[in-house]
């Protein structure tokens, strides 16, 4: 398999064997000339301070982690939500149904009684049109509610591996600085 | 956004971790077949599953349908009574996208995955909203019994290139796969 052309290219002084031993030695974060002119004297100083304000940095990243837990906590009770209105959808859903069965027969039982019902024929029509529309409402409800919980679902997934995938890029780049600590002796 | 060899390499890594996975024993019979409506037919005792691989350029969501029926249990539970079909069959769908997840991430180096979530059949309709560029069910059988579906659904934010796998297996597994 291959990188996208879209894709980072991986550059090799930010890649780690499994021990986080960096497999190419050249920092290039700092650049290869101020580490080698930082071996032989002045600048070293100022290449560790580079570092430890890097350490920091990413320690401040690393509480990135927090948002991540919140927008889980939150995207679950979303979620959840999500499914409780898509039951009451249902329910509505069943009143509809069942409203309009009550309307057919008013409307047969009004037709039976004759011209004495006549008033009433015409009150079963019209709950029976009321409950046809609150039927076509619902429905049209029940899509809106599947596709949200499809959306729903779905961008939480997608947070929710983004999250893992971000908390493993500052993990490597913390041991990318731990090694570069330890490289210039800071 | 992603070309028919990229989807076909994607798919024999989909195929390959869904026999490692969900086949019990290598002797067992086991055919995949796409099967454009297996997703969209409502089947008595179904149930939706979905996990999400993401990198930056990408999503993939690996869709299970599983059916709770007499030949699923008899095949999944025959050697763990204690656990329930669901517990078994979101275990094995797990570490069946799992394997895709190291696949692609051999080669992607920013990915993750997420853990299973439910999905009601309802939203299944709706698959096309995500706009994705590539999306293939498949029905699976195993011992000619066993059945379930599996889809992809791939959705690019950029154009993604995948090579095809390079291991040792590839070409006795897409052999197999062809055959069916």
């Amino acid at each position: 398999m291959t990188h996208s052309s879209q894709m980072p290219v991986e550059d090799p002084a930010w890649q780690f064997d499994d021990s986080g031993t960096p497999l190419e030695r050249s920092p290039s974060l700092l650049g290869d000339a101020a580490v080698r002119e930082s071996t032989t004297g002045p600048d070293l100083s100022e290449i560790r301070q580079q570092v430890e304000t890097l350490e920091r940095e990413i320690a401040g990243l690393k509480e990135l982690s927090m948002a991540f837990e919140r927008w889980h906590d939150d995207m679950i009770n979303l979620t959840a939500q999500t499914r409780d209105m898509n039951a009451r959808g249902d329910d509505l859903a069943m009143i509809a149904r069942h409203m309009v069965m009550v309307s057919i027969n008013a409307a047969i039982e009004a037709a039976r009684a004759g011209d004495i019902a006549r008033g009433f024929v015409v009150v079963a029509a019209e709950v029976k049109s009321q409950a046809q529309s609150v039927q076509t409402l619902s429905a049209e409800m029940g899509k809106t509610l599947h596709k949200s919980e499809l959306m729903t679902t779905t961008t939480f997934q997608d947070i929710q591996a983004g999250g893992k995938m971000m908390m493993a890029a500052i993990s490597g780049l913390e041991r990318m600085v731990k090694n570069l600590h330890s490289a210039v002796g800071a | 956004m992603i070309s028919d060899a990229s989807q076909r390499n994607i798919e024999i890594a989909f195929h390959r971790a869904i026999k490692d996975h969900f086949v019990l024993d290598a002797n067992d019979k086991f055919e995949i077949e796409e099967d454009r409506n297996g997703l969209e037919h409502r089947i008595a005792g179904e149930k939706l599953f979905v996990i999400t691989i993401s990198s930056f350029a990408f999503r993939l969501l690996t869709i299970f349908k599983i059916i709770d029926d007499p030949h699923s249990r008899d095949y999944y539970l025959r050697s763990n009574s204690a656990q329930s079909l669901d517990e078994a069959l979101a275990e094995a769908a797990n570490m069946c996208s799992g394997a895709l997840n190291r696949e692609l991430s051999a080669h992607f180096p920013h990915l993750a995955m997420s853990t299973p979530s439910p999905l009601t059949h309802r939203c299944i309709a709706f698959l096309n909203e995500l706009r994705p560029a590539r999306l293939a069910s498949y029905r699976v059988t195993i011992q000619e019994s066993v059945r379930f579906y599996a889809t992809l659904c791939l959705c690019c934010s950029a154009p993604i290139e995948v090579a095809a796998p390079t291991s040792e297996q590839d070409a006795a597994v897409e052999g197999a796969l062809e055959m069916f």
